[in-house]
């Protein structure tokens, strides 16, 4: 494979700064039938996340009789993508996603306020341009708090790379195919505790700390996001009456 | 002052004993959608769950007609169950119930008491979370609003609204004006003006 250029005077290839965040916008609640839901647009990526629940743990032999339990299912529309990732249903990717997402969401909602119950969470990517998982758990997590499940944080997730030697935040679908290292990570901003960190590829330790700290430092604005989309349907009602 | 709070948020400095929150290192932290009123120290949910709690009036559907017990949709996490001994009325699937909860057992189920089939009628689902809104205070607004209506009116604290006779497509606008408003001040005037507008 040829080694394809991915950082030309300090700007990459759709001409963002290193450390700078494709465009987001957040919409709570577009599904009607869900307990609460939520679309991401995060550059390209076009993400649905819908939760259910809690209710009735099925089959019964996945429930729990001390705590909720969470069944996350992450996949991508056949016309996601023009790769294989737009394969319908669920291959090994997506069953990796699902539950590495289900795990950041375990650490974050108040469980054993609803024992032997399920709480489902489905992530369907209708549009793919890398990072959508981390994209992803920004959505759901919106979901989440739309339904009115008790929850201990607002987790965002964002991806870290490597180009060159050049650490750069929010990588796109081209830069994640052939940059050196991806490295997804999800945050409770509050502690600042991280609940998901994967890593594909090497990154010295140096530019591992640089990598997180741009993560964590892209977070305020990514959580603001997030709550001015939970808050905006009732500041529409309340204008109404100012 | 009363602001939206979402989950994660903090807001006291100090320990507050609230329902939708937790306290960590001595701080309060809200851990849902919210209304929080920092002079009264309440926090409101604006989404939110519904947890049986003894003495509560419910409204269900019966699920499930057994040997000695019938298990009820509450339309909640959790499902309800009536013992066919402590009830007058012989009930089928699909009926509609008026019962107060008796007792929570240790796994959420709510065990319910002084049950009674309500029949005809049409039943609808609003959030849990605004029934209080749709009660208001010592039931004015719900009063109000069968007295505008004609229309009998049962409330459950599950979410569950029973709705017989009189003007029943006034009835559900107005519940649903409810749902979307409850969190501004001045509802029931509001409401009344709507009312008193559609039935002249």
């Amino acid at each position: 494979m040829d080694k394809v250029e991915l950082m030309i005077d300090g700007k990459r290839i759709d001409g963002r700064t290193a450390d700078q965040l494709r465009p987001i916008s957040i919409v709570a609640n577009p599904i009607r039938n869900a307990a609460g839901s939520a679309y991401i647009e995060w550059g390209a990526n076009k993400i649905f996340a819908a939760v259910y629940g809690p209710k009735e743990a099925l089959p019964k032999h996945t429930s729990d009789p001390e705590k909720a339990v969470i069944k996350c299912r992450y996949t991508m529309a056949p016309f996601s993508s023009v790769e294989e990732h737009g394969k319908p249903g669920m291959n090994r990717r997506a069953i990796e996603i699902s539950k590495v997402t289900a795990e950041v969401f375990e650490n974050v909602i108040l469980l054993n306020k609803f024992p032997g119950s399920e709480i489902d969470i489905y992530i369907e990517v209708m549009q793919s341009d890398g990072g959508t998982r981390a994209a992803g758990i920004t959505c759901a997590a919106v979901a989440l708090a739309a339904s009115g499940i008790p929850m201990r944080d607002l987790p965002y997730a964002v991806s870290a790379g490597k180009v060159g030697d050049t650490v750069i935040l929010d990588l796109n679908k081209i830069e994640d195919n052939y940059s050196d290292a991806d490295v997804p990570v999800a945050i409770c901003p509050r502690k600042k505790e991280v609940s998901l960190l994967q890593m594909d590829g090497n990154l010295t330790k140096d530019e591992f700390d640089t990598a997180l700290n741009m993560i964590i430092n892209s977070g305020s604005y990514i959580s603001q996001l997030q709550i001015d989309a939970l808050k905006k349907p009732y500041e529409k009602i309340e204008e109404r009456y100012l | 002052m009363r602001k939206i709070v979402v989950p994660g948020e903090i807001i006291s400095d100090r320990p507050l004993r609230m329902e939708g929150s937790i306290i960590e290192d001595g701080k309060t932290c809200s851990t849902v959608m919210g209304v929080f009123d920092d002079e009264k120290g309440t926090l409101i949910s604006l989404e939110g769950l519904w947890y049986p709690r003894p003495g509560e009036k419910v409204i269900g559907i019966i699920d499930e007609a057994k040997l000695n017990t019938y298990t009820v949709n509450l339309q909640a996490p959790y499902k309800g169950i009536i013992i066919s001994k402590y009830t007058e009325d012989i009930m089928a699937n699909g009926d509609i119930v008026e019962a107060i909860v008796k007792d929570v057992d240790k796994t959420g189920m709510a065990v319910l008491a002084r049950a009674r089939r309500l029949g005809g009628g049409k039943v609808v689902y609003i959030k849990p979370s605004k029934i209080p809104r749709i009660l208001g205070k010592g039931n004015t607004m719900i009063n109000q609003i069968s007295d505008a209506t004609k229309s009998s009116i049962e409330v459950g604290m599950n979410g569950l609204i029973w709705v017989k006779g009189g003007r029943i497509d006034l009835v559900l606008e107005a519940l649903v004006k409810i749902q979307e408003e409850a969190h501004i001040s001045g509802l029931t005037e509001r409401v009344g003006s709507m009312l008193k507008e559609k039935t002249q």
